[in-house]
């Protein structure tokens, strides 16, 4: 008997180093915004799009003000269907920029 | 065939030889626009296109399949009769399905491998790559006689004084384009279709986030047979449930064996992504660390990551499918089978494309486009599986709500303690196992009484 461990370690790449496999068209601007700034401030309490982005794209700063890195988004939507107070506006980057996937 | 815009007068279909390049005015030369070139939209664009309409597609990527992400395992019984699947990209048949409860460190799992999964046609199942495969059958409807322009984006319908559908916006520069007929095959973020009202917004429960990666082994040429015992381009469908795939959230895991890469991933509802499951990145992580599934994944490169939804919410969650001038057809219509054994949307993608296309094609040959002269969409998607399917499980859903705690974390937990009970090798007599097992079993799930009410309760998923 050998004594590696029973369970392998599975290297698991970093959040930057999987979004660094995505071949991405930067659309200039962000495709991604709210519509009130002050119900991200004043009302919510659970930032639900912060907790279900796979691409750790929304952070709020100190003053709960959202902060957006769009150039992350993965373009699965997921954030838009979270957002309780139906805050947030999402647009389709343009003329095909954004993401491109080669396996998919 | 993938064209853009501005340099497109010859692709295919019936554009006027007045139209010039330089002033393109494709008003009315289309009978109908496809929006999204999917596994649905490019079904619909095939059929229509084969009953000599003229078909304009409209795809937002740089190509068919470019922003598209799924599992995953092509179902192909209508694709078959579309088109020569033998030509299309396919990566291998799924020749083992394999289904696994896991708790944070056990693992139960049944596998399935019918022998007649390795004869012709494979039981229709095969794995793909999406940037792959939805390019070839785009191609496909190309060759059928439709137009397709890509890196163009849909922003919103035109309507006529009577509210029928008579067109779509674009984000080109003078970006309409007027037809008889649309087809909304733009998947499940359908900003179109709830734009102009043609269906709500899902609730965030009826919807799943999904993440994804393709790794590569480049230390390791056979890691993939070896791992998965595979021969020839057979291949396997590992799915995951329990503790150790998604936390306490509802949703699953999968593997899918390709050609010479695996796709690993995992999907759970907005619902429990927004409370107390770690994002779902960290959750991806978590899941590939499980005992039984390191060995599967480790040494991989990851060479893609990827994020997606996925519209769950079953029949009752499907909305109109017929519009004066309009029909909404695959994951824009909510057309998914995700009931923990079956994931299935692309099967029903593609058989709701065709049939939406013969009626289309049927209308626009009778000059008629309101929503009755569309009714044999419905009726035929009524008929067929996808609706029979959804309505089938629809009951399971909420089942599984009431049930979910015992489901996904006392019972996994419960008969993996009973299988280690059941399969102890000590100096205790088998049938003393056997005892143990049984009553660590029945007591989770609530004696012989609670048991029998399970097994009713979940008596159709199987059947
Ligand atoms: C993680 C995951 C795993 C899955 N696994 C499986 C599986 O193993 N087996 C299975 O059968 N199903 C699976 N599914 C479901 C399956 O992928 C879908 O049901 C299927 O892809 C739906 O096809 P569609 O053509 O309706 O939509 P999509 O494939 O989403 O296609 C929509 C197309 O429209 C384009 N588009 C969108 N909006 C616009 C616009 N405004 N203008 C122009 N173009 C636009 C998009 O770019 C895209 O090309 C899975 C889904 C996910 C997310
Ligand atoms: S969940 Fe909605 S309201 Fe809350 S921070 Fe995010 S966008 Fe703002
Ligand atoms: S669309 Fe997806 S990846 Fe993009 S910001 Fe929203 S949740 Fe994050």
């Amino acid at each position: 008997m050998s004594n590696t461990p029973s369970t392998p370690d599975v290297e698991n790449a970093s959040l930057e180093d999987r979004l660094y496999t995505v071949k991405y068209e930067d659309p200039g601007e962000s495709h991604l915004d709210v519509q009130v700034v002050g119900f991200c401030v004043e009302r919510c309490t659970t930032d639900d799009c912060v907790d279900v982005c796979p691409a750790d794209v929304w952070r709020k700063d100190e003053d709960g003000e959202p902060v957006i890195a769009y150039e992350n988004c993965l373009e699965c939507g997921s954030c838009r269907f979270a957002c309780p107070y139906n805050n947030v506006v999402w647009e389709y980057p343009e003329n095909g920029s954004g993401v491109t996937y080669q396996y998919g | 065939m993938t064209t853009d815009t501005t340099e497109q007068t010859d692709a295919g279909g019936g554009i006027a030889a007045d139209r010039t390049v330089s002033d393109p005015d494709y008003d009315d030369a289309f009978d109908a626009v496809v929006v999204g070139a999917g596994l649905a939209g490019s079904a619909a664009a095939l059929t229509m296109a084969s009953a000599s309409l003229d078909v304009l597609v409209v795809e937002r990527g740089t190509s068919p399949g470019a922003k598209n992400v799924f599992g995953g395992v092509l179902y192909t019984p209508t694709i078959r009769e579309l088109v020569d699947v033998e030509d299309a990209p396919l990566e291998r048949y799924v020749g083992e399905k394999r289904f696994g409860v896991l708790t944070e460190d056990d693992e139960t799992a049944v596998s399935i491998q019918p022998g007649a999964w390795r004869d012709d046609p494979h039981n229709d199942s095969y794995t793909v790559l999406r940037g792959d495969f939805d390019e070839w059958f785009a191609e496909q409807a190309v060759e059928a006689g439709a137009t397709l322009v890509t890196e163009t984006t849909v922003t919103g319908l035109l309507r006529d004084d009577d509210g029928t559908v008579v067109g779509v916006e674009t984000d080109r520069p003078d970006g309409t384009l007027r037809a008889p007929m649309v087809v909304l095959a733009e998947g499940g973020n359908s900003l179109v279709s709830e734009g102009a009202d043609l269906k709500e917004r899902p609730e965030r429960g009826d919807v799943a986030v999904a993440v994804k990666e393709v790794l590569e082994f480049p230390d390791a040429d056979d890691a993939i047979e070896q791992r998965f015992r595979l021969t020839g381009d057979g291949g396997a469908a590992y799915h995951y449930f329990g503790d150790g795939a998604v936390g306490d959230a509802f949703g699953g895991a999968f593997i899918y064996t390709n050609d010479d890469t695996l796709s690993v991933g995992l999907a759970y509802r907005i619902d429990d992504a927004v409370t107390t499951q770690p994002n779902p990145a960290e959750t991806l992580d978590h899941f590939k660390s499980h005992p039984a599934v390191a060995p599967l994944v480790r040494g991989g490169r990851t060479v893609e990551y990827a994020a997606k939804t996925i519209p769950e919410g079953g029949a009752e969650a499907v909305p109109d499918l017929v519009h004066d001038g309009a029909v909404v057809v695959g994951d824009a219509a909510g057309l998914v089978l995700n009931n923990g054994v079956h994931l299935e949307g692309t099967n029903m993608a593609v058989e709701s494309g065709y049939y939406a296309g013969l009626a289309v094609a049927d209308a626009v040959a009778s000059g008629r486009t309101k929503a009755h002269a569309l009714a044999d969409y419905p009726r035929s998607l009524e008929s067929s599986f996808v609706v029979k399917n959804l309505e089938h499980y629809e009951w399971l859903l909420n089942a599984v709500e009431d049930d979910r705690d015992l489901l996904f974390s006392e019972l996994p937990r419960a008969v993996a303690d009973a299988g280690a009970e059941y399969f102890r090798v000590d100096h205790a007599p088998k049938h003393d196992h056997a005892a143990n097992a049984k009553s660590r079993l029945f007591e989770t799930v609530g004696g012989w009484r609670g048991a029998a009410k399970l097994a009713w309760r979940y008596r159709k998923v199987i059947s």
